[in-house]
């Protein structure tokens, strides 16, 4: 599937410049050079995620699928900025994005903790007592 | 040069992404975790984004994984098989929401043909513009100066939380 998308990117990146409002930016450009590919790849990641955070059940791996959730969508703030001519504010954005991640984790890190020295396991779906 | 490096880069996130999704063992999901969040890095430097890329190595490739691999070795014994029922039901509903994303990237990709995108320039050096704009009054001095703060909170908050509370035995 993963492969697919990426195929239909670049066949559509290539098939642009026919038309001839195409804009430069996809004129005769490879994958590096097409906003659609960094949007696909930023996709999968979102995707994979998703999927990480609704399957397990193991409170790290619901922490791990934020951070990679947080990863596409700075992926998308860098690149919209720098194909849509933002200049730096989509890195500014991502920049504070990648600090509250790390203040995320140190926190989230430091309940997961918490909970298992109250609960003795991780398990989400077994933490349902706010209250010793 | 720019395109090779940009698969070799998709790849590793793409990669690391799915090992961390389909491994069951969680500290090879954690490597795998650094693996994705390297290529992650080095699409930001495709994207001619220096700073943010060595950011991201600094802070996520040496921060954050340390500490979650520090929080999976004191907290978890066993490996993580995923239960067949909770697989299916995730499958779909992670199908569904692709599909959506797909007919969402058809979208943009109408927008872009449209000539909604730009041609991007040469890529600069990004650090001294993100430095002035970072002390600048009237761009980013005050989320700079409310993060300070969020990160002296936090770091009082995680010590607060992790430390093992002696007045309270259990």
């Amino acid at each position: 599937m993963m492969a697919l998308l990426l195929q239909e990117a670049h066949a559509a990146a290539q098939a642009a410049p026919a038309t001839e409002a195409a804009p430069a930016a996809l004129a005769g450009a490879g994958f590096a050079g097409s906003l659609a590919s960094y949007l696909v790849v930023s996709g999968i990641l979102f995707l994979l995620g998703i999927a990480t955070i609704l399957v397990r059940r193991n409170a790290l791996y619901v922490l791990m699928g934020v951070e990679l959730i947080l990863n596409a969508a700075n992926l998308n703030f860098v690149a919209f900025a720098r194909f849509g001519g933002y200049g730096l504010d989509g890195q500014m954005f991502a920049l504070f994005v990648v600090i509250l991640a790390a203040a995320e984790a140190a926190i989230a890190l430091a309940i997961v903790l918490r909970i298992f020295h109250d609960f003795g396991s991780i398990d989400i779906t077994r933490t349902d007592s706010l209250r010793d | 040069m720019v395109d090779f490096m940009f698969v070799v880069f998709a790849g590793m996130a793409v990669l690391g992404a799915a090992v961390l999704f389909f491994h069951p063992n969680i500290v090879h999901g954690a490597f795998s975790l650094v693996l994705s969040l390297l290529g992650v890095a080095g699409l930001y430097w495709t994207l001619g984004a220096d700073f943010l890329g060595a950011t991201q190595l600094l802070l996520y490739v040496g921060g954050v994984t340390v500490l979650l691999l520090f929080a999976v070795m004191l907290t978890t014994r066993d490996s993580q098989r995923i239960q067949l029922g909770r697989y299916v039901l995730g499958a779909l509903l992670v199908g569904l929401l692709g599909a959506w994303l797909a007919q969402a990237f058809e979208g943009v990709l109408a927008v872009i043909e449209a000539g909604g995108v730009g041609v991007p320039a040469d890529p600069q050096p990004t650090a001294p513009a993100i430095g002035a704009a970072f002390l600048d009054r009237t761009q980013y001095l005050l989320p700079f100066e409310a993060i300070s703060v969020l990160l002296l909170v936090v770091l009082v908050g995680a010590v607060t939380l992790a430390r093992r509370s002696p007045e309270a035995p259990r």
